[in-house]
């Protein structure tokens, strides 16, 4: 009976460590969520601190989510914003570094424009390939930016928070707001 | 079962490992990128499509599109609503130029021959050496040319006048003989245009007018409208005569399998016997009292009572339109066979009506065979010193008999302009990477007045240093001190169009506008000079009407070349969407194949797949037999576009070129190059091959999958009559296979035990789709259309042989009247099958992973990131329309893999996968009404299939909601649901039987 049990487990085992490698196999992107490994906010080329754009604090600007987002209203996509936005500003405001002169990191973003490069961020966020997340549609049901991307107008260096982007929590919100929990609305 | 192992220890184990999986499962150090633009252009919106209007570049037809680009990047092609010859449709054809843009076979570079082959230069010493060596060769240059739009055209004529040389524009694909029997006929040097849609009667004599010949779009749309059965019962006859049943012939009610070469003489005497029942034969009448209908009707091979029936209904027909015999049928009397059709055409009042000289086709100013004939011989003796040849192949779609290669090999400066190699290109010095039409300028005009723009999609594909054939031209014309009045080929055609604009009055404010206004629309009716129809006059010369001679020994088969309805003469070929592509007459992709009657097959004691050597005077090639009762037993046929050698890794070696077979001789009057013009000998090689095809079964043995109707029977139909098939249900016994009648009624739905899940059916759509297959013409552009929406990735010729083909559209053929050796009716059926998005599903209960699902609008939902591959949802599908990834398929080379539509999942191995009424479409236009805080709006969703049609066959929406045009549609008696009868599987697709002229066995169901 035992000997038997064992037999079982171990061919159990050896089924699981062939599945696993078979998942590993599929892709790495689709095993990504909630690693904060994969996303990390190290190295990010320029040390761009969100709560002083976006935070309501004394000195910090109270910059809308949305005008450097641009397009999370009328688009599937939130928008990156492109260079020039950064330079509306920062071809005059320079910030103030360390030694008293120009922000270092203004400087980095003022030496991409000047170069025509864009800036390579770091992604933070990033549901699967197999999942479509429509931006505008959480806006246009009133889902504040907060509620997945955490308090980013008190983050000096962006990263995930606590939300592990797995599809229990999708729809742990989606079952809350009375949205669709039907698979094609967001699989397809 | 004490010492077994008890379910519950089993599924203790399977937890406490499977925890250990899920530790070890999920880790990634891979760090994605986010690159913003440094400034972002206007138009575009991250996420969104922008949509812009330009020109198909794929054929002469011309037809206008609309390309669908993602950031930038070109992902989809369909057709331009506004354009008057597409009006919305695309074929499969047109899809592909998708490929060719990002083919990864295209040239990277310039190219010089060295001695060890071919090495990159740079386009600076390209051009100083294209430059000098064109200064140098001067009045001894020839520009060899195919098909271009008018303002290249201009350019290049323009360019070969500054050097003092001339242009030869050559088409494999051409209609000489046509143009010039019109010029003899009618005085018009033209080829007209056709009314399918008016006629009622139509007769084709072998011209394959919804795959290759005219304008296979438009004269689809045009044909399913006449042809379909309309709301008061009418329906147009159409009759095709030849030896082959093409696609075109397959859609034929009655067949007239005449003897190759008797076009003319059959043509004659059908215009005498119609002019003896009243027509007005003009000057023809003395010609026509020479040729009687027992002569033609021995000549073809068939009863001349036949001959007169058809007399008679074209004499009664209130509009009957005849077609020439085409590019299959060119023959040495070729041009005397379209004059004998276009005589008929006149006596039986075609001319005017259905057949247009007063819109005549434009732009097509290729030169026949003999002008390339001529050049050939030119080379040969040293006269050219310079060659430069732009948009054509010669050294492909020439015969091998022309001596085009070793001609070539005497010029002493060989540039082909061209986007990947190709087989002329490798004969060159210097090779010249070209843009492809989604990234050039360019324009077309497909007949007088109507003028299209083909403006760049997209930037160029950064992969290849490519440019635009006019800047080219423009660089060595200025090289060579000539001045065409423009820097770039934009402002050379920006300049032409504004002439063009002052010629028609100027319409509009101003031309900026006028020309904001084409970019935006891509299709414009300028004034043109009326035109007059045409009248008979006496031909000024003498022409014979006989069979014309073949090559050969006397006793062998006809042979007839035929322009592929996938790659036409060729060009294409190295795109696998074409490829895989299963030929709508064989289903068979990727390979070659001659088609012969089974009689003839068995008795020289050749089965399907044999591989033969087929011998002309002219050459032999070797390729399987294919067994088509759809062809004469004297005849044989192959496709023109296999047996590439330097096209490309997906077209080489694939096939064979039937051009060898062919001698080198142009047609005396017309000057065009004869592809009806030999007998060949088809020997055993004792080989064999299993057929790369898709085709289950041609018969269907009287399951009620395509049921049909005679045309006066219709009303007799009725949604619940089960017929034959009352007793087999009920020996099924079993409560869940007893169908639920509907007539397709909107109230009806859902169904009785269509309610699985979250289905609600009272607030839900029920999305639905019907198709006409009296409309359906079998052409497959739907096919092409779901591969690009959908990214269906492509298999190969070794997975399709193992039955692993990935469409999620299969177009069934079904034979169930063809008799190739008497005139009679013909009755092939074509049946699009996709998924029904069952009522009542075979494959949802039985996924174990829910994978399989209905959701709550009707649909059946394939869940990707679900499936774990067991496939039994596959096995317990009636309809066989789920298709299994068993390999990484998707991992296409760079940059082949920018074709793929970010909106649709690209599915990885171990997937199960199969049509989701494009959900994708569904859900974008619920996204875009709920921003517009509104509800959907009928007709807002359309699946690619339904967008691509050409036959406007595919009607989709909510069929709960009694305006749409789906709930309409399928109210009709003809609707019927394929297999519901038998197992109550409740499909939201409705198919419209098709309608016969004849009886047709089983019409109750």
């Amino acid at each position: 009976m035992i000997k038997k049990q064992w037999v079982l487990a171990v061919a159990v085992l050896a089924v699981a460590f062939v599945t696993v490698a078979f998942v590993q196999a599929q892709g790495d992107d689709a095993t990504a969520s909630g690693s904060e490994v994969a996303y990390g906010p190290e190295g990010q080329p320029v040390a761009f601190p969100h709560n002083v754009h976006a935070g309501v604090e004394e000195g910090q600007y109270q910059i809308d989510c949305m005008y450097c987002h641009f397009s999370a209203e009328r688009s599937p996509s939130a928008g990156v914003p492109p260079v020039s936005s950064c330079m509306g500003c920062h071809a005059y405001v320079a910030g103030q570094g360390p030694d008293g002169g120009p922000s270092p990191e203004i400087l980095k973003v003022r030496g991409f424009w000047d170069r025509g490069e864009p800036i390579p961020w770091n992604r933070i966020y990033k549901v699967a390939d197999h999942v479509q997340f429509p931006h505008m549609r959480h806006i246009s049901a009133g889902v504040d930016c907060t509620a997945c991307h955490g308090q980013v107008q008190e983050m000096g260096v962006i990263q995930q928070v606590q939300q592990p982007l797995t599809m229990g929590w999708c729809l742990t919100c989606h079952l809350e707001m009375g949205a669709s929990r039907d698979c094609t609305v967001c699989h397809y | 079962m004490s010492d077994g192992i008890k379910r519950r220890d089993f599924l203790k184990v399977l937890g406490v490992t499977g925890a250990g999986a899920g530790l070890v499962g999920c880790s990634t150090d891979k760090v994605n990128k986010l690159i913003p633009y440094v400034v972002p252009p206007e138009e575009i919106t991250p996420g969104v499509a922008t949509w812009y209007a330009t020109a198909c570049g794929e054929c002469s037809a011309g037809c206008g599109v609309w390309v669908k680009t993602m950031e930038g990047r070109a992902v989809k092609l369909e057709g331009n609503p506004n354009h008057p010859v597409s009006g919305g449709a695309l074929c499969a054809r047109g899809h592909s130029a998708l490929q060719g843009l990002y083919d990864p076979d295209r040239l990277k570079q310039p190219m010089r021959r060295s001695a060890e082959g071919f090495e990159p230069i740079s386009w600076a010493d390209a051009e100083a050496l294209l430059a000098s060596e064109l200064g140098s060769a001067g009045a001894a240059t020839l520009f060899l040319s195919g098909h271009t739009g008018p303002t290249l055209g201009e350019l290049m004529d323009g360019v070969a006048q500054a050097i003092g040389g001339r242009r030869v524009a050559y088409e494999a694909l051409s209609e000489a003989p046509l143009r010039e029997a019109a010029r003899i006929a009618f005085g018009r040097d033209e080829i007209p245009t056709y009314d399918f849609e008016a006629a009622d009667l139509i007769v084709s004599f072998g011209a394959d007018f919804l795959e290759t010949w005219g304008s296979p779009v438009e004269q689809s749309r045009g044909f399913a409208r006449s042809s379909g059965v309309s709301d008061d019962g009418s329906k147009a006859r159409f009759v095709f005569l030849g030896s082959r049943l093409s696609l075109t012939g397959q859609n034929a009610d009655e067949w007239y399998p005449i003897r190759p070469g008797s076009e003319g003489l059959v043509a004659l005497a059908l215009a005498g016997a119609v002019a003896r029942r009243g027509g007005n034969a003009g000057p023809y009448a003395d010609l026509l009292a020479a040729y009687d209908v027992a002569g033609a009707a021995e000549a073809a091979g068939i009863p001349a009572g036949s001959l007169e029936d058809l007399a008679d209904h074209l004499a009664s027909a209130s509009s009957p339109l005849v077609l020439g015999p085409g590019v299959a049928g060119q023959h040495r009397n070729a041009t005397a066979a379209n004059l004998a059709v276009l005589v008929l055409n006149a006596v039986s009042g075609a001319v005017g009506s259905t057949l247009r000289f007063a819109s005549p086709v434009n732009g097509i100013p290729a030169t026949p065979y003999a002008d390339v004939a001529e050049a050939i011989g030119q080379m040969s003796g040293g006269a050219v010193r310079a060659l430069v040849v732009h948009g054509t192949n010669p050294a492909y779609t020439l015969p091998t008999a022309s001596g085009f290669a070793e001609a070539m090999g005497q010029v002493g400066f060989k540039v082909v302009i061209t986007p990947g190699m190709n087989e002329t290109a490798a004969l060159a010095d210097l090779v010249l990477p070209e843009q492809q039409p989604l990234e050039a300028w360019g324009d077309s005009s497909p007949r007088p007045g109507l003028w299209a723009i083909q403006q760049p999609a997209m930037r160029p594909v950064p992969h290849f240093d490519s440019r635009s054939a006019g800047d080219i031209l423009l660089g060595v014309a200025r090289a060579l001190g000539a001045d065409l009045g423009a820097e770039t080929f934009h402002d050379y055609l920006r300049n032409r169009w504004s002439d063009r604009h002052a010629a028609a009055g100027a319409p509009g404010a101003s031309f900026s506008e006028f020309w904001r206004e084409v970019l935006r629309t891509g299709v414009v009716e300028l004034e043109a000079p009326a035109r007059s129809e045409a009248a008979l006059q006496p031909p000024d010369r003498a022409l014979a009407f006989d069979a014309p001679l073949l090559d050969g020994e006397a006793d062998g088969l006809t042979l007839l070349v035929h322009p592929s309805s996938r790659f036409a003469d060729g060009r294409g070929a190295n795109r696998t969407w074409l490829q895989e592509l299963p030929d709508p007459v064989a289903k068979i992709t990727w390979h070659s194949w001659i088609e012969m009657h089974p009689d003839t097959a068995s008795e020289r004691g050749f089965r399907r797949g044999e591989i033969v050597r087929v011998a002309s005077p002219h050459g032999e090639v070797e390729l399987p037999v294919w067994t088509y009762p759809g062809i004469r037993a004297d005849t044989v046929a192959i496709a023109m576009g296999g047996g590439h050698e330097n096209t490309g890794r997906w077209a080489d070696g694939r096939g064979v070129n039937p051009m060898a077979l062919l001698p080198a001789e142009a047609e005396q009057v017309s000057g065009a190059l004869v592809h009806l013009a030999t007998r060949v000998t088809v020997e055993p090689t004792g080989r064999h091959r299993r057929l790369a095809s898709i085709e289950g079964q041609s018969q269907t043995f009287d399951r009620p999958i395509t049921p049909a109707v005679e045309l006066g029977l219709i009303g007799e139909l009725h949604g619940d009559d089960y017929g034959d098939y009352e007793q087999l249900r009920e020996l099924q016994g079993m409560g869940g296979f007893v169908p639920v009648p509907t007539d397709g009624r909107p109230e009806d739905y859902p169904l009785e035990g269509a309610r699985y899940g979250d289905y609600d059916p009272a607030t839900n759509a029920r999305w639905a789709m019907a198709i006409d297959l009296d409309k359906c013409t079998g052409c497959s552009a739907c096919i092409t259309a779901c591969q690009s929406e959908n990214n269906i990735a492509v298999v190969g010729e070794d997975q399709i042989m193992m039955g692993r083909d990935l469409h999620w559209i299969r177009l069934e053929r079904y034979y169930e009247t063809v008799d190739a050796t008497q005139p009679g009716p013909v009755d092939i059926r074509f049946l699009p099958m996709l998924c029904q998005h069952c009522g009542n599903a075979p494959c949802e209960p039985v996924c174990p992973v829910y994978a399989a699902y209905h959701t709550p609008d009707g649909l059946n939902g394939q869940i990707y990131n679900r499936c774990v591959g067991t496939r039994y949802c596959a096995n317990n599908c009636p309809y066989k329309v789920r298709v299994f990834n068993w390999y990484g398929y998707s991992d296409v080379p760079e940059p082949l893999n920018w074709q793929y539509n970010p909106d649709v999942t690209v599915r990885a191995e171990g997937v199960m996968e199969k049509c989701s009424f494009c959900v994708q479409r569904i859900r974008g236009a619920e996204n875009r009404a709920t921003a517009e805080g509104r509800d959907l709006r009928e007709g807002e969703v359309v699946p690619a299939c339904q967008q691509s049609c050409p036959a406007e066959a595919i009607v989709f929406g909510n069929i709960r909601d009694p305006e749409s045009r789906v709930a309409q549609v399928s109210q009709n008696d003809r609707t019927y649901r394929v297999l519901d009868v038998l197992i109550n599987t409740q499909p939201a697709v409705n198919y419209l039987r098709k309608v016969t002229f004849h009886p047709v066995k089983d019409i109750h169901v």
